[in-house]
């Protein structure tokens, strides 16, 4: 295995790890399950590749700088998510997921049938610009804003509305709004990362964000654990490379993740992190939950026993 | 004194039922008034109502002289009026500490990119906040706890932490869904002083459903009875346990309200 | 006029094969309030069981038929017991129950993918490729045998639900499961039993599905438009499911007759998008206001 070989594999982890940190932000901190972003990253990938392709090339684009492609993809996902959003975030129970499967769906089929990008046979030409620095330079970006998006009061709001909507609301949280500014940063995360996927692979095509990319996104972040950005990286690294590694089972991949999903479900929903972080100060969190109940419940067995020998 | 809260022919129905029935009552200035009844007289309608949860089918609701009627309840909790669940609604898998910190963000205003770039005024404003919820916790004796996981308290001191998180919010008029539910006779004694003592200290207006006589008649200056939706009778402590059709309405369903 | 109605025709035979689909979403949604997106891979598996039936096993048609809806009942409930059991009895939260669909979705579709390919598979001809005339109209074969056999199956359905006791028993699950297990009604077995009904017609979906088209294991993607169908109608409703299907299968042909066959699949979508938009209860869903 060389360095190439090897980069290649990390470029496209890296790549995955953008859309899922934003997906991680979505369900794993405000509790919205979507089997839609493929879709997000389908138009970060499209109008990215729009503003960067060379207007030479077929289908033509504007020739502007990557760096202009990276803010038109995210900003063109977040504008769209924002739309949905405003359609299907009150929608109550599972109705928002299906309500994300159909727009990811449209969205797929939409760019099936617009011929200006390509249609169904796709749009080759895109410049082969996600180089691996842009790409860890993206990833640390995206890592750093996250962490500190959870750890301000716009985070600690999104946290209260997954885990109880109606106390969110009555502790003077615009649960709506939450969700909204959740939705729309993480469709941002996924088109940007869409615009990094169409400036490595340097060809797109509808089908490349079909349900089940979308789907793919969901279980790594399961997998990392919710509310976890840590697992949300070490997830897309490991279910990105792993596969790549042992090539010979890629056939296999997506039934490994099928029943780890299950797994995961029935026997440990939290993930492989549940919800901690591999950060000093996550693991210092981490032990002091673990003394605290340790001392809470010595307390209560010396308050019982005091109270019995009364 | 003047009310801050004021309800006029309150009325809600679903479909063909009838839950609250043209209620009127008002909440005086930093007074504590117990609303009770039989179970399904329609308290915590009321209370839903208020919080903006549900939305009345005729009646008003004034707070402070306006109209808080078709508001959202993170408005009304924005305005100064929370509340407590009946069936604890904590955030359940955050420590208690951080219950309480997310509470606080109402005394925060720094924005979005404030946070994500850790600007000065995030940073101060953030340690404003830890401060706060510090201090809430150590007023009502929870410190020791603070790093413990919500779910993991004692029954009784998630109660407890649900009134600190509704504090955290700096309410004037604070609604208790039977706080009492479940505390043994200590507890409810203990629970009578902490509402008493939150109300002076906090400056605030409660109003509290309860079915622990003792902690209503102890605790409430104003008692107002429902049943099947409508207003039986209000007055004093006194005067609601000499009213005829209160003593009625309890002994008729007597059962049950032991049972709660 | 004629081609109006022959649209009809063919849009009222592909209508009644995702109503076949369709309500196995919807039983299942009535009794345990998810999306059983795995019911798609069940469809599938469906029509490989009856494409090996008659090329492989060289059966009969009607045979083949019993062995690919017998087979997909007995997938549909080791998907029960496997994804979804475990989380009933921990009381999960529903959300739990979707993911693990989608899981168990993924699994079957690339199970087929690893073992038996990604090939596109033709059924061998089972009935003359010749249409029954009537009138300037032509009716293909198929598209009847398909249509009688669904209305039946359906029929058999209703027929269940309404008269049997077990039937009863799933009619009050859907009202309120709680108080049914305190009445002493076994749920499990009502769970089962509702996994298995809509497994069978699963079965008898999958195989007209692929005699009329083909079969490939990703054809849990256009399953995915009897989900619609069945959101269409309200989730949880069974005549809903029945309706919003062959409204579905009619919209869908005079679009693609029409308009362009281009926009068939996005009609789809449209209709859902809408759907969710001004009435997401569907055509027959009821609609509650819940307590807090």
């Amino acid at each position: 295995m060389d360095w190439t070989y090897i980069q290649g594999i990390l470029m496209l982890a890296g790549i995955n790890m953008i859309a899922v940190l934003g997906l991680s932000l979505l369900t794993g901190f405000t509790g919205l399950f979507s089997f839609g972003h493929a879709g997000f990253m389908a138009i970060g990938a499209y109008v990215g590749a729009w503003i960067s392709a060379s207007p030479a090339s077929t289908p033509a684009g504007m020739g502007l700088p990557f760096i202009l492609a990276i803010v038109g993809g995210g900003a063109a996902a977040g504008v769209v998510s924002y739309f949905i959003g405003r359609i299907s975030l009150n929608l109550k129970g599972d109705y928002f997921c299906i309500a994300t499967l159909g727009f990811g769906e449209a969205i797929r089929l939409i760019f099936n049938n617009v011929n200006r990008f390509g249609g169904a046979r796709g749009w080759p030409g895109v410049p082969s610009n996600s180089s691996f620095l842009a790409i860890l330079i993206a990833d640390i970006v995206a890592v750093l804003f996250l962490a500190n998006l959870v750890k301000s009061r716009h985070g600690r709001n999104m946290i209260a509305v997954r885990e109880e909507e109606l106390a969110a609301q009555i502790a003077g949280i615009d649960v709506f709004r939450s969700k909204m500014t959740s939705l729309v940063i993480s469709a941002v995360y996924a088109g940007v990362a869409g615009v990094f996927f169409a400036h490595y692979m340097t060809f797109i095509q509808p089908k490349m964000f079909s349900l089940t990319k979308s789907t793919e996104l969901t279980i790594i972040v399961i997998f990392g654990g919710l509310g976890s950005i840590s697992g949300s990286v070490l997830g897309a690294l490991v279910l990105t490379a792993l596969p790549e590694v042992l090539r010979a089972f890629e056939i296999w991949r997506l039934v490994f993740y099928g029943a780890a999903v299950i797994l995961i479900m029935v026997s440990r929903p939290k993930g492989l992190m549940g919800g901690l972080e591999l950060t000093p100060s996550g693991i210092r969190k981490w032990t002091a939950e673990r003394n605290a109940l340790r001392q809470a419940k010595a307390t209560l067995l010396a308050e019982d026993s005091g109270r019995k020998e009364d | 004194m003047a009310a801050i809260l004021h309800i006029r022919d309150l009325t809600k129905q679903f479909g063909g039922l009838t839950a609250v029935d043209a209620v009127s009552f008002s909440v005086p200035e930093g007074g504590i008034v117990g609303l009770i009844g039989p179970n399904g007289a329609g308290k915590t309608t009321i209370f839903n109502l208020i919080t903006g949860i549900y939305r009345p089918t005729s009646g008003s609701i004034e707070y402070r002289g306006k109209s808080i009627v078709g508001l959202e309840p993170f408005r009304i909790a924005d305005m100064g009026i929370t509340r407590t669940f009946q069936n604890i609604r904590l955030f359940k898998n955050l420590s208690v500490f951080d219950n309480v910190l997310t509470a606080c963000h109402l005394s925060a205003n720094y924005s979005f990119a404030e946070a994500i770039l850790r600007l000065p005024r995030f940073r101060a404003q953030e340690k404003h906040l830890t401060a706060k919820a510090e201090e809430l916790l150590g007023i009502m004796n929870l410190s020791d706890y603070r790093d413990l996981i919500a779910n993991n308290l004692p029954y009784g001191l998630q109660r407890r932490l649900e009134i600190v998180r509704a504090l955290a919010l700096n309410p004037k008029l604070l609604l208790l869904d039977e706080p009492a539910a479940g505390m043994n006779p200590d507890e409810t004694e203990q629970l009578m002083r902490l509402i008493v003592r939150i109300r002076d200290d906090f400056g605030l207006s409660v109003l509290v459903i309860e079915h622990h006589m003792d902690l209503i008649m102890g605790v409430c200056e104003h008692i107002v009875v429902l049943n099947f939706g409508e207003k039986i009778a209000e007055g004093s402590a006194d005067e609601i346990s000499k009213n005829a059709q209160v003593i009625e309405a309890y002994l008729g369903t007597s059962e049950e309200a032991v049972d709660a | 006029m004629v081609q109006f109605l022959q649209q009809l025709i063919n849009g009222l035979s592909i209508g009644s094969v995702y109503a076949l689909m369709a309500v196995g979403y919807s039983l299942v949604y009535s009794i345990m309030n998810f999306s059983n997106f795995a019911h798609g891979g069940v469809i599938m598996l469906g029509a490989y069981f009856g494409f090996f039936g008659l090329t492989l096993l060289k059966l009969p048609f009607a045979v083949a038929f019993l062995l690919a809806s017998f087979g997909t009942l007995l997938v549909a409930i080791i998907v029960e017991r496997i994804a979804y059991k475990p989380l009933r009895e921990r009381k999960a939260p529903f959300l739990y129950f979707i993911i693990s669909a989608m899981g168990a979705s993924i699994l079957l579709e690339n199970l087929v993918i690893a073992t038996i390919g990604p090939t596109f598979r033709t059924y061998p001809e089972v009935f003359p490729k010749t249409p029954i005339e009537l009138g300037p109209l032509a009716i293909g074969r198929l598209d009847l045998i398909i249509f009688v056999i669904s209305a039946v199956s359906l029929s058999f359905l209703i027929f269940f639900i309404d008269k049997t006791k077990l039937g009863k028993a799933i009619q009050a699950a859907s009202y309120n499961v709680k108080a049914c297990a305190l009445m002493g009604v076994n749920t499990d077995k009502v769970i089962l039993t509702v996994f298995g009904l809509g497994g069978f017609l699963a079965g008898i979906a999958g195989v007209f599905f692929g005699m009329k088209y083909t079969v490939y294991p990703q054809i849990g993607n256009i399953t995915t438009k009897s989900f619609i169908a069945a959101v269409f109608g309200g989730l949880g409703s069974l005549p809903g499911a029945v309706l919003g299907s062959v409204l579905l299968g009619i919209i869908e042909t005079f679009v693609a007759g029409y308009l362009s066959s281009q926009f068939r699949d996005l009609i789809a979508f449209v209709i859902l998008i809408a759907v969710l938009v001004l009435r997401p209860t569907g055509i027959m869903g009821k609609v509650t206001e819940d307590k807090a």
